[in-house]
C-alpha cells in the first residue's frame, strides 16, 4: 500500500519545475503548486481510467497539502451536515485536539484514554472502523492551558507511516498498517512560561519528517529519516518563544526552503541541511498561526497581545511575578526555567528587574511586542529580507492569534473570534471586505478549509459555517455538530472528517 | 460483661504486642461492633482519607483491634467503642458537638470521637483538616504529595462557637438548587458535612411539586419548577455542550415528567432522598414554607383571597378583609402543614417563613393585644414599633417597613394562635417537630422572644445582602438571643445583584463577629450560584470553631495550605477583595442589575448615559481575574482547576458587562438616528452574549452553572437577537 502511494503521488503530478528534486510525499508535492495546477493534475488522471483506490485523496498533515487548508481533488463535500445528517460515520474518541489525517484511504486520529495514555487510532476512511490503535505510557503529564489538551500534535502519514509527537515521549514513528512502533527519538519535554503545553505538528518532506518546536525553554527545528528515525539535522531557533507554527515548504527561485514562523521572525532553512538561508523581521512577540504558501509567495496573518510596545517582560510581570513585587523570584518560575533565570540575573541578586527579564528568556536581537499583521513575503531570499522581500504589511485588527488564513481563489481570507471574517486581495493586500460577521459567536481556534467553492469555518461553540468563495461574504450554511471544533477538519475524496473534542465524525453527501 | 472481659484483654495485648513497622504500614482504623451507621461511616471515611494522604499504608477498618497494627485509630466515642473506653481512660466531657481526637502516650494508638455520632464524624474530618485536607463545597484539595504515615500532633478538643449552622437549598431559580438532582445534592451534602454544616433547610415554594394535599374538594396540580419558566436548548442556543444534547434544561430528577401526579410523585422522591442523605450525614432537616400561600387552584376554596403579585402570579393570598381569624384560613394553612409533617415523617424543623402580609395590616392593632397576652410588653403600640421601620436604612424601610411591621403582627399573632394546637406539629410516632419562625421583621426584634410561639426558634433577616446587613448590623444586639433562639439569615450570594461572581466575605467575617458577640446560636446561608462561594463557606464552617477567625486569615490559610505558595494565597485574597468590591458595587448603585428574569440585559438598552460605576466594576472584575490566572499560573495540585473554574467565570462576568455596555451604546446611537452605528453596538452585545455564555460553558461544573447558562439564553441572548433582527429588518 504504502509503495502504491508513493506511486500515486508521483503518477498525479508530475515534477513541478521549480523542484529540481522530485517528490515522494504528497505534502513535499504540493507545496508549491496552486489548488488550480493541482485539480488539472488530477482531472487527467481521472480521464487515463487509473483504478477508483488509486485516485484516493490524501489530507496527510496538518491541514492537509503543505498546511494550505486546501483539498486539490475535492469539489463536492457536504454543504449541510449535523450530528444526525450527512453523517457517513461517527466515532466516540476521547478528549484530542490534534486534527485528523487522512492518507491512502486511512484516517489517523489521536486521543487520551480513560487510564491516561496516549493513543493513535487508524480508521478505515470510508467507514470508520477502527483497524488498529496503539497506546503509549506517558508518565506524568505536563501542565496545559484549556482549550488545549494532551493529544495535540497532528500527526504526518506517508502512506507507509505515522509520525507524531507527544510532549513527554518525543517523536514517534507507527507502521501505517498495524500501528506497530518503528521507532521513535526522545526529545526534551517542552516548557512555555504561561503554562499553555504542546501543540506542535510535524511534516514530511522527500524522506525527511520535520519537525519544529517553538518553547520558551529551547526552540529548535529538526530533521528526522523517516525510515530509520536518525537525525539528518537540527537547527537551533534560540530566538524564539513558545509557538506553535508548523513548518511549510515555499519554493522560489528554484529552491524549496523550508518556513518556520516565530517569535518576529520568520525563518527559511534549506531541507538538505537545516542551514538558515533567510529572515524577514517583520512578525509580532507571539506566534500560534502558520503562514500558508501559494506560488513563490508565503502570507502569513496573526494577532499577538497588547501594542508593540508590550514585550516579553511584561507579559512575565504580570502573569507570572507572583506576588507582585515587580520582579520575577526563582521560585516563581519553574525548575525547567533557572538556568535561563541565571543568564538573566546579572547582578545576581536574585530576582530579574526590567530588562533582565528579558535577557532571560529572549534574544537581544529580537524583542518585539504584540499588535496586528497581515503580511505577504516573497519566498527564495537569502539573508535579512525584511527590506527586500515583504511585499506588504497591513495593520488591520482582523486576524486571529490562533486561527491561521486560507489563501483561495485569490483572496486571503481570515476569522478571528466574534465570527468576524475579514479578505484580501492577495495580489496587491487591497480589501475585500473587513470586519464582516459570518454569524456564528465564538472563539475559533481551528483554521478555515476550503474545497471546490466552499470554504468551511469551524466554531469553537460547534457550529461549522460554510461560506461560499467569492468577491462578497456570503454564508450557504450553519451546521451545528454539537461538539466543540478546536481542531481544524479534513477533506478528502469528498468527506469532510472533522474531530470534536470528544468525537470525530465523517460527513458525507455520498449514497450507499 | 464477658464481652467487656475480651476487650480488656485484648486491649492489653496490643499494648503489649506493637510490631515494627513492616514495607506498607498497616493502619487498623476500629469502630464498635454496634456503632451507630454514622460512625462506621466516619471510619470508612478516614480509611480514603489516610489512603491519599499517607505513602505505603495498608489501611483496614474492624471492629476488633489487631496487635499486628502500627497505628490503630479508634473511631467514636466511650459509649459506642467499647475498645475505645478501655484504652482512652480520660476521655474528656464534651457535649454532643464536641470533638475529640486522643493520642496514648506510646503514639501509635489515637482515637477519633465527639459527643455524639455526627460528632465523630466531623472529628473524622477535622483530623483530615489537621492532617492538611482542605474541604470546599467544590471538592477537596489534598496534599500535592503523599508523605509517610504520621499522626503527632494532632490531638484536640473542640466545641463549636456557633452552634447552629444551617445549609439552605433548593429556593426558586433555575440558577439555584432547585435545578440540582438528588444526586448532586448528595455530592454536595457530604462536603457540608466535612465543613461540619449540621443543619440542612430546604426552602420550598407553593408551586413546587414536594407536597400535595387536599382541600374543600380541591387537590394541588401546580408542581412546577423555577416560577413556572421553560428553557429550551434547541436552535441558536449558546453554551449547548455544557447540556449533552439535551433540548431542553430540567432538574434530571424531573426529565421528561409532565403530568402533576409524576412530578408529585418524582417531587416527594428527590426531597425525600435529600432528607435521608443529610440524616446520614446526621444534619437535622427542616423544610421552609410560605405557610398563607397556595397555588392559584385553591383560590376558589378561600373565597375572597387574592393573586398574589410576583413573577409569574402563581399563588394566591388571603385579603385584608379574610382576617387571621378566618376559620377556612386556618383549615387550609393547617393542611398544608400537616401535608408536610405526613409526606416527610422524618423532618426534623418546620420553618415559618413571615411573609410581608401587606393586606393584614388593618388587622395590626388587634394583633398587637393578642400578642401582648403572651407577653409583649403592655406599652408598646403599632405607632412605636412601627417607627423604627420607617427610619431605618434596610430596603425594606419607610411604608414599607411600616407595612411589614403592621403584617408581621398580625401574621405572628395567627401563627401563636394555630400553633395553640398541640397536634399540628405531632410527627407520626408522637414526637413534634421543632417550629422556627423566620424573617420576623427587624421591628420586632427586642420583643422576638414574646411574638413567636412558645419554643420556636427563630431565623433573623436583616437585609438582602450581607453588606447592607453589615450597615444594620445593629439590628442584631437587639434580639435577646439569651431568650430565643436565633440565627442570621447571611446572603453569601445575592439573587438581586444576581448571575454574576460575587463575594461578601468581609461583611460575613464582620456579621459573624456580631453574631459571636450577641450570643446568637448561628447562621443559616442564602445564596443561589455556589460557584464563587468556596472560601465564603470555607471560612463559616472554620469561623465556626474557631473564636476570632477573620476572613482574612481563612482564606490565606486556605490557599496557602492547599497551593503551598504563600504569595499566591496573599494575592487570592487580593482577588477576593477585588471581587467583593465589584459586587459592593453593583449592590450599592443597581441591586437587581442581573436579576435573573426576563428583560435583565434589554432592560439597559435605555438612553441615559453609562454610568460610572460600570467601568469601576470592570475594573474591580479585571483586577480579580488577573490575580486569578497569575496564581493559577503559579500553583499546582487540586486548587489549579478550581481557581481555572473562578477565572474562566470571571472572564463570563467581564463579558457580560462589555454586552451590558454595548447594550446602552446601541440605544444611545439609536436614539441619535444612527442605525447603522446600533447596529454594530447590537453585534458587539450580541457577540460578548454569546462569548460569555460559551466562556461559562468551558467550565460548567453544575446544575447552578447550566442553570445560568440557560437563563442567559432565555433572558438575555434570545431576546437580544430579536432587538437585533427587528432593527435589521427596518433598515
Amino acid at each position: 500500500m504504502a509503495v502504491k502511494t508513493r506511486t500515486r503521488s508521483n503518477a498525479y503530478c508530475p515534477k513541478p519545475v521549480a523542484d529540481e528534486s522530485g517528490f515522494r510525499s504528497d505534502n513535499g508535492a504540493f507545496s508549491s503548486v496552486s489548488s488550480y495546477g493541482l485539480r488539472h493534475c488530477l482531472l487527467a488522471a481521472f480521464a487515463v481510467g487509473i483504478p477508483t483506490w488509486l485516485n484516493a485523496e490524501d489530507w496527510a498533515q496538518f491541514r492537509g497539502p503543505n498546511a494550505s487548508g486546501v483539498a486539490v481533488e475535492s469539489t463536492n463535500p457536504p454543504v449541510e451536515f449535523s450530528a444526525d445528517h450527512n453523517v457517513k460515520w461517527s466515532l466516540d474518541l476521547g478528549k484530542g485536539v490534534a486534527c485528523p489525517i487522512v492518507a491512502a484511504e486511512r484516517c489517523f486520529v489521536t486521543t487520551m484514554t480513560e487510564t491516561g495514555k496516549f493513543a493513535v487510532l487508524s480508521l478505515d476512511a470510508a467507514n470508520g472502523k477502527t483497524l488498529w490503535k496503539s497506546e503509549f505510557d506517558t508518565g506524568k503529564l505536563p501542565e496545559i492551558m484549556p482549550p488545549n489538551e494532551h493529544a495535540s500534535s497532528t500527526p504526518a502519514a506517508d502512506g507507509e507511516r505515522v509520525f507524531v509527537h507527544f510532549s513527554t515521549i518525543g517523536l514517534l514513528a507507527l507502521d501505517a498498517k498495524t500501528g506497530d512502533e518503528l521507532w521513535r527519538y526522545k526529545l526534551p519535554e517542552p516548557f512555555y512560561l504561561m503554562g499553555w503545553g504542546a501543540a506542535n505538528s510535524p511534516i514530511i518532506y522527500r524522506d525527511m519528517v520535520i519537525f519544529n518546536l517553538d518553547d520558551d525553554l529551547a526552540s529548535y527545528l529538526i530533521a528526522f529519516d523517516t525510515e530509520s528515525g536518525s537525525v539528518r539535522w537540527q537547527t537551533d531557533r534560540p530566538e524564539m518563544l513558545g509557538g506553535y507554527a508548523v513548518p511549510v515548504l515555499c519554493t522560489a527561485n528554484g529552491r524549496t526552503d523550508v518556513v518556520v514562523a516565530g517569535s518576529g521572525k520568520l525563518k527559511g532553512y534549506d531541507p538538505a541541511t537545516g542551514k538558515e538561508l533567510w529572515t524577514c523581521n517583520s512578525l509580532l512577540r507571539t506566534i500560534m498561526v502558520t503562514p500558508v504558501v501559494q506560488d513563490d509567495r508565503m502570507y502569513i496573518t496573526a494577532q499577538s497581545y497588547g501594542d508593540t510596545d508590550r514585550v516579553l517582560k511584561f507579559a512575565l510581570l504580570q502573569w507570572r511575578d507572583t506576588n507582585q513585587d515587580e520582579k520575577l523570584a526563582k521560585d516563581e518560575l519553574e525548575p525547567a526555567f533557572h538556568a535561563k533565570f541565571d543568564k538573566g540575573d546579572h547582578n545576581k541578586d536574585g530576582f530579574l528587574v526590567g530588562d533582565e527579564i528579558d535577557d532571560a528568556f529572549q534574544a537581544k536581537t529580537n524583542r518585539v511586542g504584540g499588535g496586528n499583521i497581515i503580511q505577504a513575503i516573497r519566498g527564495g531570499g537569502n539573508g535579512d529580507v525584511t527590506e527586500t522581500h515583504l511585499i506588504y504589511n497591513l495593520d488591520h485588527k482582523t486576524p486571529s492569534n490562533i486561527a491561521s488564513p486560507l489563501a483561495y481563489d485569490g483572496r486571503l481570507l481570515m476569522v478571528k473570534k466574534g465570527g468576524i471574517s475579514a479578505a484580501f486581495n492577495l495580489e496587491d493586500g487591497s480589501t475585500v471586505w473587513t470586519k464582516k460577521r459570518i454569524r456564528n459567536f465564538g472563539n475559533y481556534y481551528a483554521s478555515p478549509i476550503a474545497a471546490g467553492d466552499r470554504i468551511y469555518v469551524p466554531g469553537e461553540n460547534g457550529n461549522i459555517v460554510v461560506l461560499k468563495s467569492g468577491p462578497t461574504l456570503e454564508v450557504i450554511a450553519k451546521n451545528d455538530i454539537g461538539d466543540s471544533v478546536i481542531a481544524t477538519p479534513a477533506i478528502a475524496n469528498n468527506r469532510l472528517y472533522v474531530r470534536t473534542l470528544h468525537k470525530i465524525f465523517c460527513f458525507s453527501e455520498e449514497k450507499e | 460483661m464477658k464481652h467487656m472481659r475480651m476487650v480488656f484483654l485484648f486491649s492489653v495485648a496490643i499494648l503489649c504486642c506493637r510490631t515494627a513497622a513492616t514495607a506498607a504500614d498497616k493502619v487498623h482504623i476500629v469502630h464498635g461492633p454496634h456503632a451507630p451507621q454514622i460512625e462506621k461511616y466516619a471510619a470508612d471515611e478516614l480509611k480514603g482519607q489516610f489512603e491519599r494522604l499517607f505513602s505505603d499504608v495498608h489501611v483496614v477498618v474492624e471492629t476488633v483491634a489487631s496487635p499486628d497494627a502500627v497505628t490503630t485509630v479508634f473511631v467514636g466515642s466511650p459509649a459506642t467503642n467499647p475498645q475505645l473506653a478501655t484504652l482512652f481512660t480520660s476521655w474528656p466531657e464534651v457535649s454532643d458537638q464536641g470533638i475529640v481526637i486522643q493520642s496514648l502516650p506510646d503514639k501509635s494508638l489515637h482515637a477519633v470521637g465527639g459527643g455524639s455520632p455526627a460528632a465523630t464524624l466531623w472529628a473524622a474530618y477535622e483530623l483530615g483538616y489537621r492532617l492538611g485536607i482542605r474541604y470546599l463545597p467544590r471538592g477537596d484539595m489534598y496534599p500535592q504529595s503523599k508523605k509517610p504515615l504520621n499522626l503527632d500532633g494532632i490531638d484536640t478538643v473542640m466545641e463549636p462557637e456557633l452552634r447552629s449552622r444551617t445549609w439552605r437549598t433548593i429556593n426558586d431559580f433555575a440558577i439555584g438548587p432547585e435545578s440540582w438532582g438528588a444526586a448532586e445534592h448528595k455530592r454536595f451534602l457530604k462536603q457540608l458535612a466535612k465543613m461540619k454544616f449540621n443543619r440542612l433547610m430546604l426552602s420550598v415554594y407553593p408551586w413546587q411539586p414536594f407536597v400535595q394535599y387536599e382541600f374543600g374538594g380541591v387537590k394541588k396540580s401546580t408542581a412546577t419548577h423555577w416560577f413556572d419558566e421553560k428553557f429550551p436548548l434547541d436552535g441558536d442556543t449558546a453554551g449547548k455542550k455544557a447540556f449533552g444534547g439535551k433540548r431542553l434544561f430540567e432538574n434530571p430528577d424531573f426529565a421528561g415528567l409532565t403530568t402533576s401526579d409524576d412530578r408529585h410523585a418524582a417531587g416527594q422522591r428527590h426531597m425525600q432522598a435529600i432528607i435521608d442523605t443529610a440524616h446520614e450525614l446526621g444534619m437535622s432537616v427542616g423544610v421552609c414554607i410560605v405557610a398563607c400561600e397556595f397555588p392559584l387552584e385553591f383560590q376558589k376554596t378561600l373565597p375572597g383571597s387574592q393573586v398574589a403579585h410576583q413573577l409569574k402570579n402563581l399563588t394566591i393570598t388571603p385579603a385584608g378583609k379574610q382576617g387571621p381569624a378566618d376559620s377556612t384560613l386556618r383549615k387550609l394553612v393547617a393542611t398544608k402543614i400537616r401535608a408536610y409533617i405526613d409526606t416527610y415523617p422524618t423532618l426534623d424543623t418546620l420553618y415559618i417563613s413571615m411573609p410581608e402580609f401587606p393586606t393584614w395590616g388593618q388587622h395590626a392593632e388587634v394583633a398587637l393585644d393578642q400578642l401582648k397576652h403572651r407577653g409583649v410588653p403592655a406599652d408598646l403600640t403599632v405607632e412605636k414599633l412601627s417607627q423604627p421601620a420607617r427610619d431605618r436604612q434596610t430596603i425594606v424601610s419607610g411604608d414599607r417597613g411600616e407595612q411589614a411591621v403592621r403584617g408581621n403582627l398580625v401574621g405572628l399573632a395567627f401563627f401563636q394562635s394555630l400553633f395553640d394546637d398541640p397536634q399540628l406539629l405531632k410527627r407520626t410516632d408522637g414526637s413534634n417537630v421543632q417550629l422556627v419562625v423566620t424573617s420576623v421583621d427587624p421591628a420586632l426584634f427586642p420583643v422576638l422572644n414574646h411574638v413567636v410561639p412558645p419554643d420556636a426558634g427563630t431565623l433573623n433577616f436583616v437585609d438582602y445582602t450581607s453588606r447592607r446587613s453589615v450597615e444594620n448590623k445593629d439590628l442584631i444586639a437587639q434580639v435577646p438571643a439569651g431568650k430565643v433562639s436565633s440565627e442570621l439569615i447571611m446572603t453569601l450570594a445575592d439573587d438581586n445583584v444576581g448571575i454574576l461572581p460575587q463575594s461578601a466575605m468581609q461583611s460575613l467575617s464582620t456579621l459573624t463577629k456580631s453574631i459571636k458577640q450577641h450570643d446568637w446560636e448561628g447562621f443559616s446561608t442564602r445564596y443561589w450560584v455556589p460557584a464563587e462561594l468556596d472560601p465564603a463557606v470555607y471560612f463559616l464552617a472554620r469561623a465556626s470553631w474557631e473564636k476570632d477567625l477573620t476572613a482574612g486569615q481563612a482564606v490565606r490559610e486556605l490557599w496557602t495550605t492547599a497551593t503551598g505558595n504563600a504569595a499566591a494565597a496573599d494575592r487570592l485574597w487580593k482577588a477576593w477583595q477585588h471581587l467583593e468590591a465589584a459586587t459592593d458595587l453593583i449592590d450599592k448603585h443597581a441591586i437587581g442589575f442581573t436579576f435573573p428574569v426576563q428583560g435583565m440585559l434589554m432592560k439597559h438598552a435605555n438612553e441615559n448615559p453609562l454610568p460610572e460605576w460600570w467601568q469601576q466594576a470592570n475594573d474591580a472584575y479585571t483586577a480579580y481575574m488577573v490575580e486569578l490566572y497569575r496564581a493559577h499560573g503559579a500553583i499546582d495540585g487540586d486548587a489549579k482547576p478550581i481557581l481555572f473554574y473562578y477565572a474562566k467565570r470571571s472572564e463570563f462576568a467581564l463579558e457580560y458587562l462589555a454586552a451590558v455596555k454595548a447594550v446602552r451604546e446601541a440605544a444611545l446611537a439609536k436614539k441619535e438616528g444612527n442605525i447603522e452605528q446600533a447596529m454594530e453596538h447590537f453585534e458587539t452585545a450580541l457577540e460578548q452574549t454569546h462569548n460569555c455564555i460559551n466562556t461559562l460553558s468551558d467550565v460548567a461544573q453544575d446544575q447552578s452553572d447550566r442553570g445560568v447558562i440557560a437563563v442567559l439564553n432565555a433572558y438575555a441572548y434570545r431576546p437580544l437577537l430579536a432587538e437585533y433582527e427587528k432593527l435589521a429588518d427596518s433598515e
